[in-house]
């Protein structure tokens, strides 16, 4: 396995870990190529307030990254076309229809094309990528997914010279989602990312999690995971992707662009009317840690930045 | 004379009930966190329900008063104090879990998020405003502050304005377009804001003479 907090190296079936296991591996990720946090915020030192830095007395050190629960994982989850009661959309997805499924790719490519999940599984290598998963709400996990990256079918259907954006539609079924039809937000859930944001090899598309495929709750049967944005960019049970000239209209920034900017880059710097963006729960342990600069992987995305001003751009 | 004995039962009762009922949610919390059910964020839960049961608590304790005198109910005088003094205790464990539980009370980060979060504050001022009027809600601050001590009491009018402020800026959503998880308080609003109507004399002076010449 790669010494790095995700692993881009395919899962052999020999490496593949038996839950039971897996869930008691507590130190699995201790000490994997975490970049520290002081040392993050002075190497990004112009793009960051010192209302964001953390405070003194706070510890700073490398915390250790274990797996969160699967139970925690799979019941603990925002999915508000079911309920905004994270801990009850398990319940109320468990019959939600995810076979068969397709998702429509198209918009500025040469080839647009449906693919069914048959096809997905069959012609893109799944691996598994240990992320850090920060949502927006103050509370973190850390997620063994199993997925592929969004750029091997990006490529497969070739975005034109004009492509600039990417768009990605979840699943809208009324009949068998609680409150979609609740009016309280504008559904279908839109997301979007920047065509360079969305071709980076750390952006996922998932079709599973602690080796088993996604249960409902958790976006079957294939999710988005970007891993140094807030969870909200992460959409679930994608039916359509699509190539766009533009920056696209996205759920919550619709809804409240002054507290969920379009990049929704996790930084400790930019603060939120409601939740702390300066620390966080991680799930299962008590306390407080503080939130990592791109969820700790400024190194590898920070390219994509040069130039942008975060603080304003957030 | 039996009229004034029975008044005084059902007084008792309706003590011993607002007591048990006030009691609940802490009752409930303790249950579940001894049996582990306090769900996979239990800082959240505790903040959820700490929070709800203290506006819950503070709307009904100013509830008393227009519900007394419209509906001629007297029995109910003696329940307005201490369901006030359970709003404030529910109040004050909701500001623990946050300052303990949740930031160990590193003041620090505690003084950071106040500076960055208006609601925060909002929150903290009625929970000042309640802390002050539990204190001096004993007899012996009642005859020390004479007259000043019923204009004090009406402070409980703030704090419930703040406390609504801040549960509505607390909840996931946008206040302007009101999307978002805002059936609660806004509940809670609608039932302060009838509250405030029926304390106008004329409101609940025509509603008493209505009801009486039924």
């Amino acid at each position: 396995m790669d010494e790095k907090i995700y692993s881009s190296a395919p899962v052999s079936p020999d490496e593949v870990t038996p839950k039971n296991i897996y869930m008691n591996r507590r130190k699995f990720l201790k000490g994997m190529g975490l970049v520290s946090l002081g040392a993050l915020l002075a190497s990004c030192a112009p793009a960051l307030s010192p209302e964001g830095a953390i405070p003194e007395g706070f510890p700073t050190e490398n915390l250790p990254d274990s797996l969160t629960a699967y139970e925690a994982i799979t019941n603990y989850v925002n999915y508000y076309e079911f309920t905004t009661d994270k801990e009850g959309v398990a319940e109320r997805a468990q019959n939600f229809i995810t076979d068969p499924w397709s998702v429509e790719v198209g918009g500025l490519v040469e080839n647009p094309h449906t693919f069914s999940m048959e096809e997905i599984l069959a012609n893109f290598a799944q691996e598994e990528r240990i992320y850090r998963m920060r949502c927006v709400e103050g509370w973190s996990m850390v997620i063994p997914w199993l997925g592929f990256p969004l750029h091997k079918l990006l490529d497969e259907v070739k975005p034109t010279a004009e492509a600039r954006y990417v768009l990605f539609e979840s699943a809208l079924v009324p009949d068998q989602m609680n409150a979609a039809n609740s009016g309280m937000f504008p559904f279908p859930y839109l997301e979007g990312l920047r065509l360079d944001e969305a071709m980076h090899d750390l952006t996922l598309l998932a079709t599973g999690l602690y080796n088993e495929p996604l249960p409902p709750q958790n976006g079957a049967p294939i999710r988005l995971v970007v891993p140094w944005k807030y969870g909200f960019k992460s959409s679930k049970s994608l039916a359509r992707i699509a190539l766009v000239p533009d920056q696209p209209p996205t759920l919550w920034n619709t809804v409240a662009p002054q507290e969920y900017g379009f990049y929704a880059n996790v930084n400790p710097a930019v603060s939120h009317p409601r939740w702390s963006q300066t620390t966080e729960r991680r799930i299962g342990e008590p306390g407080r840690r503080p939130t990592l600069f791109m969820n700790g992987y400024a190194e590898e995305v920070m390219h994509l930045y040069e130039g942008i001003n975060l603080m304003v751009n957030y | 004379m039996t009229h004034g004995i029975q008044r005084k039962h059902i007084e008792k009762w309706l003590l011993v009930a607002t007591h048990l009922g006030s009691l609940f949610p802490l009752a409930l919390f303790g249950w579940a966190a001894l049996r582990g059910q306090l769900g996979f964020n239990p800082v959240e839960t505790a903040l959820r329900q700490s929070g709800r049961a203290a506006v819950a608590l503070l709307i009904l304790s100013l509830a008393v008063t227009p519900l007394r005198k419209i509906f001629n109910l007297n029995a109910l005088h003696k329940l307005r104090k201490p369901l006030g003094l359970y709003a404030a205790l529910y109040a004050g464990l909701h500001f623990a879990a946050f300052a303990l539980w949740d930031y160990r009370l590193n003041l620090v980060l505690i003084w950071q998020e106040f500076l960055q979060k208006p609601y925060l504050l909002l929150g903290f001022g009625s929970l000042l405003i309640l802390l002050i009027l539990a204190v001096t809600s004993t007899r012996y601050w009642q005859v020390r502050l004479r007259s000043g001590w019923r204009w004090l009491q009406r402070a409980v009018y703030l704090a419930a304005v703040l406390a609504l402020a801040h549960y509505l800026l607390a909840v996931k959503g946008d206040l302007l377009t009101l999307q978002g998880e805002y059936t609660r308080p806004l509940i809670a609003g609608a039932a302060l804001l009838i509250l405030f109507v029926l304390r106008v004399p004329l409101v609940y002076q025509t509603l008493q003479r209505w009801l009486r010449g039924q």
